[in-house]
């Protein structure tokens, strides 16, 4: 059995296939999640900014005064006296300047004085009531942002260019220190100057009411105010986000963990399915067909494959494997069979070839006793059997009877054709017949029952060994060659009648010939001038004269291998197309005998 | 390889033969007379680009002859002085009319 090479698994190429998809599935989930977190921060940051920043300015214009009191305050920072982040008990500095405040102007409410009420107030009183709501606010401020858990939360004055802060107000935690250094939490009227961002951040407040912006992890947040004398009043907050992100950062994690581990689930599931239901019942298929492939036979793997019908393309391929198994079976019966009848007929073909073979004269010399004549001949068909043949004979001790002919087609309808018209034309030739009578004969007898149309060219000519007379016919067949002592090989031009089979009663006329002591007739048929090369062209009777004329002395057994070897030359690799046949006569006289 | 270029109008038909008319292509040929023949009272056959002429392309056009022979008439033209000779030494230009 062959060892199969192994080319790889398709559990394991789609295990490769669902790894990568589990890889870029998990970086995928992560980063959403980052940037959706990263996001929602952002907009839940500005929304509850926003409120906190509505919650401030409620505070502030609770006071129907509080645009006189931002302008007191702005003007008059440096000289407030503020007692910052109080606790408003009874003994309280506020509360004494409330009393005091209350004794001097006793219709004088504190919460809802006018800024009309207030311009009549003398200078000393008007600081009080500042520093009197200016500590009311601060505290307010501190309560709004110890609820809402912001860094900072100030409200700040500035103007173009946006480079300075002045600080209105700053909450504050309990405890928290109140002054100018860093980590402190800035005093009334405390100005910074602050970098590009801050400038941007406070422009575009001013100029679209609010703006967020995102320093990783602080959110600094303006939100505009009010406009006090050409300067900008704006409420500020800064948050950290650090905890915040961390624990977003955390989640993104846990979820993407989960996503993975989803995957990693339905991949498994996936490809235990495949296993299951492709991998399993295809390995059982194939595993029959090299079964198949090295028994050859097909009723085991039907058994087989009988077990392995899933409902599905698997359970197609399964009975398809088993009748493409069968066809293949009755498939090589048919050829055996076809095997077994072709060499049947190639034994009787083999016989057909013997049995035409012997029908020819072809021992060699045939006539050891009659010294006139030299003949030799030879037949070579293209096929198994062929339609050419020759045939010579003595009519009686003094006359020779030639013949030289050739049936239309090849093969066995040409062998059997052949043997009739050779048949009929010895007997005809027996019985003492000139050999135009003989073929007159011979056709009558074939048009008579001839249903396939198919002829016969005959040359035929009977030589009187005496005399060297030679009395001749022609049925269409080549043109004889003819040699006399001292003269070249050429063409005998002589008359022509129909082929034989034709058409019926058709007379054909004899000519004469005297051959000399030394004359050599050579016949053939048209496989020697029609031998054709590779490139299709004819040998021809011109090549056929060189090649006999290049050895004019050679006896006819020469002859015939020159001509031969000349057509191979000529032909080389060409295959032979048409029966090869020749046959040469050389007249030697009485009186050599 | 031989090329049969058939123009048929009415009785009347024409055939141009290209190529060789062997053992291989003589059923061809024999085919395409087979079936015109019956409706043809005059069969032309145009050897212009024949190159040769085997045995069997002999016999189909005996086969040919003698049908148009008793329902018309049939002749071959253009014929090259190759098939010609074939023609004078097989007698066929004897039966044939040869133009």
């Amino acid at each position: 059995m062959k060892k199969e090479k192994l080319r790889g698994s398709i559990i394991l190429q789609v295990a490769i296939l669902f790894a990568l998809g589990v890889l870029v599935t998990g970086l995928l989930t992560y980063f959403t999640q980052q940037e959706l977190s990263g996001q929602s921060v952002k907009r839940q940051t500005e929304l509850y900014a926003s409120q906190i920043s509505d919650e401030v300015e409620r505070s502030v214009t609770e006071y129907p005064a509080w645009e006189w009191l931002f302008h007191y305050w702005y003007t008059h920072a440096d000289a407030m006296d503020i007692d910052y982040d109080e606790e408003f008990t009874a003994d309280s500095m506020t509360a004494g300047k409330c009393r005091l405040l209350s004794q001097r102007h006793p219709n004088l409410s504190l919460e809802y004085a006018r800024a009309e009420e207030l311009e009549q107030l003398p200078e000393e009183d008007q600081k009080l009531y500042a520093e009197i709501t200016y500590s009311w606010l601060i505290t307010r401020l501190n309560e709004i942002k110890q609820a809402c858990h912001v860094d900072f939360l100030f409200c700040v004055v500035t103007e173009e260019p946006y480079d300075t802060q002045f600080f209105l107000f700053s909450a504050a935690d309990p405890g928290a220190v109140r002054g100018t250094e860093y980590e402190e939490v800035y005093p009334l009227g405390h100005v910074v100057t602050v970098g590009e961002s801050q400038q941007n951040a406070m422009r575009s407040a001013r100029e679209n009411h609010s703006y967020l912006t995102d320093a990783g992890n602080y959110m600094d947040y303006y939100a505009s105010f009010c406009e006090i004398n050409g300067h900008t009043v704006l409420i500020g907050m800064t948050y950290n986000l650090t905890d915040l992100r961390a624990s977003m950062t955390a989640q993104s994690r846990t979820n993407t963990v989960f996503a993975i581990l989803n995957q990693i689930g339905l991949s498994l599931i996936c490809l235990t399915l495949i296993f299951m239901f492709v991998l399993h019942p295809l390995k059982a298929v194939q595993e029959n067909i090299r079964l198949y492939r090295d028994t050859k036979d097909s009723r085991e793997i039907t058994k087989n494959l009988a077990l392995v019908r899933p409902h599905n393309e698997i359970g197609q391929l399964s009975e398809d494997v088993t009748d493409l198994a069968r066809e293949i079976d009755s498939y090589l019966s048919r050829i055996e069979t076809i095997t077994a009848e072709r060499e049947r007929v190639n034994i009787e073909l083999n016989m057909a070839t013997q049995i035409q073979n012997s029908m020819l004269p072809n021992v060699f010399p045939p006539f050891p006793d009659q010294g006139e004549f030299d003949i030799y001949a030879t037949m070579d068909p293209a096929r198994e059997v062929g339609g050419d043949f020759y045939d010579f004979f003595l009519i009686d001790e003094d006359h020779l009877c030639m013949v030289m002919a050739d049936v239309s087609g090849k093969g066995i309808p040409a062998a059997l054709f052949m043997m009739a018209s050779k048949i009929i034309l010895s007997s005809n030739a027996k019985m003492g017949k000139s050999p135009a009578q003989v073929l007159t004969d011979t056709n009558n007898a074939i048009c008579a029952n001839n249903p396939q149309e198919m002829f016969v060219t005959v040359w035929m000519g009977i030589l009187e060994l005496s005399t060297g007379k030679l009395t001749a016919a022609n049925a269409g067949h080549e043109y004889p060659v003819v040699k006399h002592p001292g003269e070249p090989y050429q063409l005998l031009k002589d008359k022509h009648g129909l082929v034989i089979g034709g058409m019926e009663g058709i007379h054909y006329k004899d000519y004469e010939l005297q051959l000399q002591p030394g004359t050599k007739l050579f016949l053939y048929t048209d496989g020697v001038p029609e031998a054709t090369d590779a490139e299709n062209r004819l040998f021809g009777t011109d090549r056929m004269l060189e090649a006999l004329n290049r050895s004019p002395d050679a006896d006819p057994v020469e002859v015939l291998g020159n001509v031969r070897k000349s057509v191979d030359a000529f032909v080389l690799e060409a295959e032979q197309f048409d029966d090869l046949t020749m046959m040469c006569i050389q007249y030697h006289g009485r009186e050599k005998g | 390889m031989l090329n049969i270029t058939k123009a048929i109008e009415n009785d009347n038909a024409v055939f141009s033969l290209e190529g060789r008319l062997d053992t291989i292509t003589a059923p061809q040929l024999e085919e395409a007379i087979k079936s015109a023949v019956s409706d043809l009272s005059r069969l032309t056959l145009d050897f212009e680009k024949l190159e040769y002429i085997s045995s069997a392309g002999l016999r189909v056009l005996l086969m040919a002859q003698k049908r148009m022979g008793q329902q018309g008439e049939m002749k071959v033209v253009h014929v090259s002085d190759t098939i010609q000779e074939i023609f004078e030494v097989t007698g066929f230009s004897d039966i044939l009319t040869i133009e």
